[in-house]
């Protein structure tokens, strides 16, 4: 009882973000879910239950499709990219050089604007005619013709996903570096003077203790990623058709745009169960993984 | 522990997730403020300018709140002028920015029931707007007899009219004299054939004829579509959204001749996707490009950046000669909201606009043309075609007025296609399949 009330009293801080929870995330939740049964258009209050009407709409729309597919390799991609540069990028930060803080401060900076602002200035680099700066560049070094960055399908796609990488390895990079120094020192002396060269310490020291980082790392890439908004709106606006189309900016259009509210909802429930499946199966792999290598 | 703490923050992350949308629709509730009103002659006016305007009884202070997508920059003159004439009323401006932005903050306004006494309503909320019962019938208003009758279909529904409008525009094709004569082109072109051919003919000699980003139903879309289908019948879209007519009818003509004219020939190329107006103006105001479809709002810009450019803009030639046509539409309307507290004063506003005065002070303020009664406007000369043959002619087209419903989703649609038909995804008869589905779709959601 009196471990109970003392619990009690610690509980009690917790009240006032569990209000602003509540008010902002879990009732709009609460609110879509129940939107996402009727035919709402954004505007008008009288409004009908139209069952299942709009979940089965979900799967014949063009665009969700689409975007579903390039977010999910838009999300893939990144992650992949980030966590091969980043580890690397960490390994390099945490040593001792001359300009290393300035350097963990370059590294960092990118993940410090918002995304929007990032991608409009990308916008000018990647722009398609000849006067582009990355194409004025390829011209007089390389002597390459303009090439559509931001235009073509498949290099949009890759575009959106590189100015995402540059904009966010940094940042985990800085991640994998707090864990990096958590490894105490003792066991690559120990490795050392066992003969291991520093390949091997990488590989069996280094690795395996990173392992915990990964997990959180790969987490906040996937779901960040499935969330992306900004950066392929600002670089593309989705197109060209609606090959760079990400499912929220599906959902704003649906909703915001269209005046389908309802559809709208529907498509977020929908995309919530699919983040969180995918999430929780992440951190299940990851998990187990780290325990394997422990 | 770990795990299930793991395992919570997952859900918290999953959920912030479902939010992503509604978040950015909330945060448009309260960002215009910035654009708070900040005229400074505002206090000073009381003491010294009303003694001529008002009788004995000073009215008591009232404040009117209003939201546009013109910044205060640009509605300044005008509410200047009112108050000095009504210098009990002063104002709350909110900006929000022109299309989106604005939409969705009025509606987010509009459903919380914190709408302002006067708001604009455009093209792509004229429907939800008036059939919500949100904007009041302006109709009977003596002052709405200065409204052009051509301005009145777009802010109407059922013959009553419920905003204002004192302005039009129309867009079209800007082209560079001094580039065409380097071409050696020396009419312009009468038939859509002529004006392929004088895009060819600017290609030979190294000129890239036009920059067109498609990221819209594009002005060159539009003024087609007038002057191949308008022309010959002018009740099409009416047809249309009775379903007596269907889009493959109307547009896969108009889509095949802009793909065989503009696509196959390579004069528009889906690089231009990517680009963005700003460097499509740019481009055409350095000389690097000769023609580019853009309206009023552009001239000012091509002058600052290259005041030696010698350029006009010009109407699409439909595929028989004679059939010229500018893509265009009234300007947006103000409209008083039907809820305020201040209907007396916001109409009062709504009636100074109308003045030559207010005509005047809303011309100088915007930059915009004004299309009203008795009132005549003074056009940049290299807009002119535009003005004389286009608006005053009544030959401009735009398809988010002029279709009846679902425009937003329809529009969007549209654009995705002409997209997919530039990068050889999809052929013109897929497209106009593709919209004729869409609005099968929207009318039964």
């Amino acid at each position: 009882m009196v471990k109970f009330v003392r619990q009690l009293q610690f509980q009690l801080f917790l009240l006032p973000i569990l209000a602003i929870y509540s008010l902002f995330t879990i009732y709009p939740l609460i609110k879509s879910f129940f939107l996402s049964f009727t035919n709402f258009d954004g505007y008008t209050e009288a409004y009908d239950f139209i069952g299942l009407k709009n979940y089965v709409r979900i799967f014949s729309d063009d665009a969700i499709t689409s975007a579903i597919s390039y977010t999910l390799f838009f999300t893939f991609g990144k992650a992949l990219l980030v966590t091969l540069l980043a580890i690397p990028l960490a390994m390099i930060l945490d040593q001792k050089f001359l300009t290393r803080n300035i350097h963990r401060a370059i590294f960092f900076f990118p993940s410090i604007p918002s995304g929007l602002l990032l991608a409009y200035i990308w916008g000018f680099i990647l722009a398609p005619i000849g006067s582009g700066v990355l194409n004025t560049v390829l011209r007089e070094l390389f002597n390459i013709g303009p090439q559509p960055w931001l235009s073509a399908p498949l290099l949009a796609k890759l575009s959106t996903i590189v100015v995402a990488t540059w904009a966010i390895t940094g940042w985990h990079a800085v991640l994998y570096l707090a864990f990096l120094q958590s490894i105490p020192k003792d066991y690559y002396e120990a490795a050392s003077i066992d003969g291991a060269n520093r390949l091997q310490q990488i590989r069996f020291i280094t690795f395996p203790l990173l392992a915990p980082a990964m997990t959180v790392s790969v987490m906040l890439l996937l779901t960040g990623g499935l969330k992306v908004f900004e950066i392929p709106f600002a670089l593309t606006k989705g197109g060209p058709g609606y090959e760079t189309y990400s499912i929220t900016q599906v959902i704003v259009l649906r909703g915001i745009s269209e005046t389908q509210y309802g559809l709208a909802s529907a498509m977020s429930i929908v995309f919530f169960l699919i983040v969180l499946a995918i999430a929780i199966f992440q951190v299940t792999v990851m998990q187990r993984r780290e325990q394997g290598i422990q | 522990m770990k795990k299930t703490s793991l395992l919570l923050l997952i859900t918290i992350l999953c959920l912030s997730v479902v939010l992503a949308a509604c978040g950015k629709n909330s945060n448009t509730g309260n960002t215009g403020n910035t654009g708070n009103t900040g005229n400074t002659g505002n206090t000073g006016n009381e003491g010294t300018t009303n003694n001529a305007t008002k009788g004995k009884n000073t009215p008591k202070p009232v404040k009117l709140s209003i939201l546009a997508w013109n910044n205060e920059k640009e509605m300044k003159p005008v509410i200047d002028g009112f108050k000095e004439k009504y210098p009990h009323i002063s104002f709350d401006f909110q900006f929000a920015p022109p299309v989106k932005d604005y939409i969705a903050k009025l509606q987010t306004m509009l459903l919380s029931n914190t709408a302002p006494d006067i708001f604009i309503i455009a093209a792509e909320n004229r429907n939800e707007i008036i059939d919500g019962g949100y904007a009041l019938d302006l109709t009977d208003e003596p002052f709405m007899s200065v409204m052009l009758d051509s301005n009145k279909p777009m802010l109407s529904k059922a013959g009553r009219t419920y905003a204002f409008t004192q302005s039009g525009w129309a867009g079209g094709l800007f082209y560079n004299k001094q580039l065409f004569q380097k071409a050696g082109i020396t009419q312009l072109p009468e038939t859509w054939d002529e004006f392929i051919q004088d895009c060819l003919k600017l290609k030979e000699v190294g000129i890239i004829p036009l920059y067109d980003r498609m990221h819209d139903i594009t002005i060159i879309h539009s003024a087609m579509f007038g002057s191949n289908v308008l022309s010959k019948d002018p009740t099409f879209d009416e047809k249309l959204f009775k379903g007596e007519a269907t889009f493959a009818e109307g547009w896969t003509e108009v889509l095949t001749m802009w793909k065989e004219g503009l696509i196959d020939n390579k004069i528009l190329t889906p690089d231009m996707i990517g680009l963005t107006g700003d460097q499509v103006m740019n481009e055409f105001s350095l000389g690097n490009v000769a023609m580019f479809p853009g309206g009023p709002w552009n001239i000012a810009t091509i002058e600052k950046t290259n005041p030696d450019i010698e350029f006009e803009i010009m109407a699409i030639p439909g595929k028989e000669p004679g059939n010229k046509y500018y893509n265009g539409a009234p300007g947006v309307g103000f409209a008083v909201n039907s809820k305020t507290k201040n209907k007396e004063e916001a109409l009062l506003f709504l009636e100074y606009m109308t003045t030559q005065e207010g005509l005047k002070q809303f011309e100088e303020g915007t930059g915009g043309i004004i299309t009203a009664h008795g009132y005549e406007s003074k056009v940049h000369p290299a807009y002119a075609p535009a003005y004389n043959d286009g608006l005053m002619a009544g030959k401009i087209y735009l398809p988010m007025v002029s279709w009846d419903r679902h425009q937003e989703a329809l529009r969007n649609q549209f654009l995705v296609s002409i997209q997919d038909i530039a990068v050889n995804k999809i052929t013109p008869e897929q497209a106009t399949a593709s919209l004729d589905k869409k609005l099968k779709e929207m009318e039964n959601k």
